[in-house]
């Protein structure tokens, strides 16, 4: 039975790392930085409600460095990951209060968190205060992105619900 | 918590950011501060985001008389009773570009405030 999970874990990183390379070949469509819908965040939830903590970590953290030397290595692999981080924390602190249903409200807070610790993170590296002004409307773009990727997890988890004790003895 | 209950909270940041972000980018931060100088003496600094309307400074030296006319985030030199009008032809004044200098009388016109976070903007692209 452990081997399922390792492969339904593994599939569900392919998907992830596909999304990631697939969205970072689409333009932007704001001139500012960090605004992006992060889709493959959707295979991290649904992991993490799915099969269990560790296996949400694997799917987030290759996708991030598999991603990264995908789409080239740089200054976003470091704010792709401190955001990971962060965020994971959050994720796996705050499960147990999100029941199925909330899934989405769970993403949402991620999102949000993902994005003000990407911020400080770039006011560390640019030692530049004045960033802090690109906070609103990355909370913003976060509550967008966040709600979109949660519904996304709830409605496939809820939809596979009892397929899933296959794969995650 | 109720899903209406997260919904009206999001709803809550969602809004109050968005005001926020609409307030940062009506109000400017930025400031542009012209210094003008006269035999190497700061005599007069303008910030030019504050200048509302079109005014005209006079310099009246031994050397001679010089018009400098500011406007809303522009200044340059109106006339001068030099012979060459080298500042005059200068036109406006640009951040990338030099100051304004009127060699005869000792004017120089220039940005006071070199902005440091140009390569910091341009190492992040």
């Amino acid at each position: 039975m452990k081997t399922k999970r390792l492969v339904f874990t593994a599939i569900l990183t392919a998907f992830a790392l596909i999304t990631f390379y697939i969205e970072s070949a689409i333009p932007p469509v704001t001139p500012i930085y960090g605004i992006k819908l992060g889709i493959a965040n959707v295979f991290t939830l649904f992991a993490l409600y799915a099969l269990n903590p560790y296996c949400a970590a694997a799917v987030l953290f290759i996708r991030i460095v598999l991603g990264s030397i995908f789409a080239g290595l740089g200054v976003s692999f470091i704010y792709s990951l401190v955001g990971g981080i962060v965020s994971f924390l959050l994720m796996i602190l705050l499960k147990r209060f999100f029941k199925k249903d909330k899934i989405w409200a769970l993403s949402v807070l991620c999102a949000i968190v993902h994005n003000v610790a990407q911020i400080f993170t770039a006011i560390l590296i640019m030692e530049s205060w004045q960033i802090i002004f690109y906070l609103p409307v990355l909370i913003v773009s976060g509550i967008i992105a966040g709600a979109f990727t949660g519904v996304c997890a709830q409605i496939t988890f809820v939809r596979l619900e009892k397929h899933i004790g296959n794969f995650n003895p | 918590m109720k899903n209406r209950v997260w919904i009206i909270i999001f709803s809550a940041v969602l809004l109050v950011c968005l005001g926020a972000w609409i307030f940062i980018t009506n109000f400017n931060f930025s400031t542009n501060i012209v210094g003008i100088y006269q035999d190497n003496k700061l005599i007069k600094t303008i910030d030019l985001n504050s200048v509302t309307e079109e005014t005209e400074i006079h310099l009246n030296s031994e050397k001679g008389e010089n018009t400098i006319l500011v406007s809303n985030g522009h200044i340059r030199m109106k006339s001068a009773d030099c012979p060459d009008k080298v500042c005059v032809k200068h036109g406006d004044l640009v951040e990338s570009g030099t100051p304004i200098i009127c060699l005869p009388h000792k004017v120089i016109i220039q940005f006071e405030n070199p902005q440091s976070d140009v390569d910091a903007v341009a190492g992040a692209k």
